[in-house]
């Protein structure tokens, strides 16, 4: 593009040329903006290829009443109590490690965070409490928990 | 052998061309200065054209300040950064041969280094050690700029890109941590990562594309091991160039300004001056200016060719004692249902780590971004032109407290987080 040197007063004669500037501002900008959602797009994988966050654990008989086990490839532990069944989460909400069961709930041996029965933090540095999973009985009667939906602390399935 | 080729090049210059005896006679000669136009330089007009007609040498400016060459001044700790990263690529493409991203694989592959491949595990010494010396010497390469008013006018946006090496050298460091897919690898990266997540709104989702996944895994492992063989070194090596490109620009490395009436001015040959500085009298800028100021510089060739030469020769000989002397640590394999007590990220982000366990989201994010915009910003909020070129300058007695009162802090983070905590994070003695 040739470059022409011109007063002020002649560019107020132009604003055409403006226009088409500003135009062709907008259009670059936009593209660049539409590549970067596009990556971003790209580099958020639609499928993993981990362990699937929903899995069944076998019938509701496995899991007696008082059962606290936790499953630590799934990281989730199982609780029932009467006929009550929860899943909750076993990764500590600090940074991410194992937390093991303990005589008052859990705790994480990585940095020394407490949560009681319930994963609600009672000591540490845990930011969060420990979050709850959906349970819910599949129709071959076996029991499947949805790592991907949270519920309230609380909440259980009457099995 | 090649008879055809040389009757017909004999052929083709039988005007002019002494004879195919005297062409054979002269042909190692010949290649020789094809290769090197200039004879090793006698002459101040020869030092300058080894400089500018050489491709590797041609960085170098023609004359440097006598300042830049002051080992005191520098310390060397930017050329040290860069022979470092050398060392690096080099060592890291060698070992890329016998590597391979898989979680069933790549354990089992550092392992063959040590047992199988020849000089395997000295190459992965020397990888580790110089990835460590790297992070720590950019580190001091940013207090000494930082402390000799480096940054200032017109040099501030090569700061801002220093700025971004450091991270750049930080994030390079960190994803290759997770390559040899053992222990202290798979839970460096699972507390590295779970600091991201941190970050308000957007945080879960960074971690997730980090990773790939929700937890460190096979996408994980390969996303990090093309982060750090491809993007990241790209990104280096482009970044890089623009820093070195704009030290030139920007008139050479900072110094304290010269007292023109001191020294007395310098007589140039009319042909050197021609030759050598005639485009750059159409160009303004602190360059180094002959004829008209005093004659502050030497050579490059050989004073600073030499020191560079030196500093090379030092950063390898100290990289390759200490991988003689010191094996990388390589830990149990991966299992992802045991995670040591404590889990620790790698040590420059410990001091983050030490932070986190007081607040999540303060240590994790709030400071770090506070630190790196801050520094980012220096240049333009610290505007006083004084105080350049000296080494804790008076004039600058402010702005030098306050950063280093940040980077003393910051080391003591480190330090706390690396080598006084324990078991559960609690505080331990080390001795």
């Amino acid at each position: 593009m040739a470059v022409v040197s011109k007063s002020p007063d002649k560019e107020q004669d132009m604003p055409r040329r403006r226009v088409f500037s500003w135009l062709a501002g907008i259009g670059l900008g936009g593209s660049a903006a539409l590549a970067a959602v596009s990556d971003w797009l790209f580099f958020k994988p639609r499928v993993t290829y981990g362990p699937s966050a929903r899995f069944a654990i076998g019938k509701p008989d496995d899991f007696p009443s008082g059962t606290r086990i936790s499953r630590d490839v799934e990281r989730v532990c199982i609780v029932r109590e009467g006929n009550r069944l929860a899943a909750i989460s076993t990764t500590c909400t600090h940074l991410g490690c194992i937390v093991g069961i303990s005589d008052t709930g859990f705790s994480c041996p990585c940095h020394g965070s407490r949560y009681d029965q319930d994963g609600t933090v009672t000591g540490g540095p845990a930011p969060k409490p420990l979050p709850w999973f959906k349970v819910s009985l599949a129709p071959n009667g076996e029991l499947e928990i949805d790592k991907n939906i949270t519920v309230d602390p609380g909440t259980y399935l009457s099995v | 052998m090649t008879t055809a080729t040389e009757d017909r090049k004999a052929e083709e210059h039988k005007t002019e061309a002494p004879g195919l005896w005297d062409a054979l006679r002269h042909l190692p000669a010949n290649v020789w200065h094809s290769v090197f136009r200039n004879p090793l330089p006698s002459t101040d007009l020869g030092r300058a054209s080894t400089s500018f007609t050489n491709f590797f040498l041609h960085i170098h400016p023609v004359k440097v300040n006598k300042n830049t060459l002051r080992p005191i001044y520098t310390l060397g700790l930017g050329l040290i950064s860069l022979f470092l990263f050398l060392i690096l690529v080099v060592t890291g493409v060698l070992l890329m041969f016998y590597y391979v991203p898989s979680t069933t694989q790549a354990y089992d592959r550092m392992l063959d280094l040590r047992g199988t491949v020849a000089f395997g595990i000295f190459l992965r010494n020397m990888h580790r050690w110089s990835a460590h010396a790297m992070v720590g010497v950019v580190f001091l390469h940013m207090c000494r700029v930082f402390l000799t008013g480096a940054y200032k006018k017109p040099r501030e946006f090569n700061w801002v890109i220093g700025v971004v090496l450091l991270l750049v050298t930080l994030f390079l460091s960190f994803t290759g941590y997770l390559l040899p897919w053992d222990q202290l690898a798979f839970w460096a990266i699972t507390v590295g990562t779970s600091i991201a997540a941190y970050a308000p709104l957007v945080g879960k989702q960074i971690q997730f594309v980090l990773l790939g996944d929700t937890t460190v895994g096979q996408e994980a492992l390969l996303r990090f091991y093309v982060l750090h063989v491809a993007v990241l070194p790209g990104l280096m090596v482009l970044l890089l160039a623009i820093h070195f490109w704009r030290i030139r620009k920007d008139g050479g490395l900072s110094r304290p300004e010269s007292s023109p009436a001191q020294k007395p001015l310098v007589k140039v040959r009319m042909d050197l001056q021609k030759k050598i500085y005639g485009l750059q009298g159409f160009v303004r800028g602190p360059f180094t200016k002959l004829g008209n100021v005093p004659d502050d510089s030497v050579y490059s060739w050989p004073n600073l060719l030499m020191a560079e030469l030196f500093v090379f020769v030092l950063t390898v000989s100290v990289i390759l004692v200490l991988s003689l002397a010191f094996s990388a640590p390589l830990e149990q394999p991966v299992n992802v249902m045991h995670p040591p007590n404590p889990a620790k990220a790698p040590w420059y982000f410990l001091g983050l780590q030490e932070m986190v366990s007081y607040s999540a989201f303060w240590g994790g994010i709030g400071v770090p971004t506070i630190f790196v915009l801050l520094l980012l910003l220096a240049p333009y909020i610290d505007r006083s032109p004084q105080g350049v070129g000296k080494w804790f300058a008076r004039e600058r007695l402010l702005a030098n407290t306050i950063f280093l009162t940040l980077a003393v802090l910051n080391v003591i983070f480190i330090i706390i987080g690396t080598f006084f905590r324990g078991p559960n994070w609690t505080f331990v003695s080390p001795f």
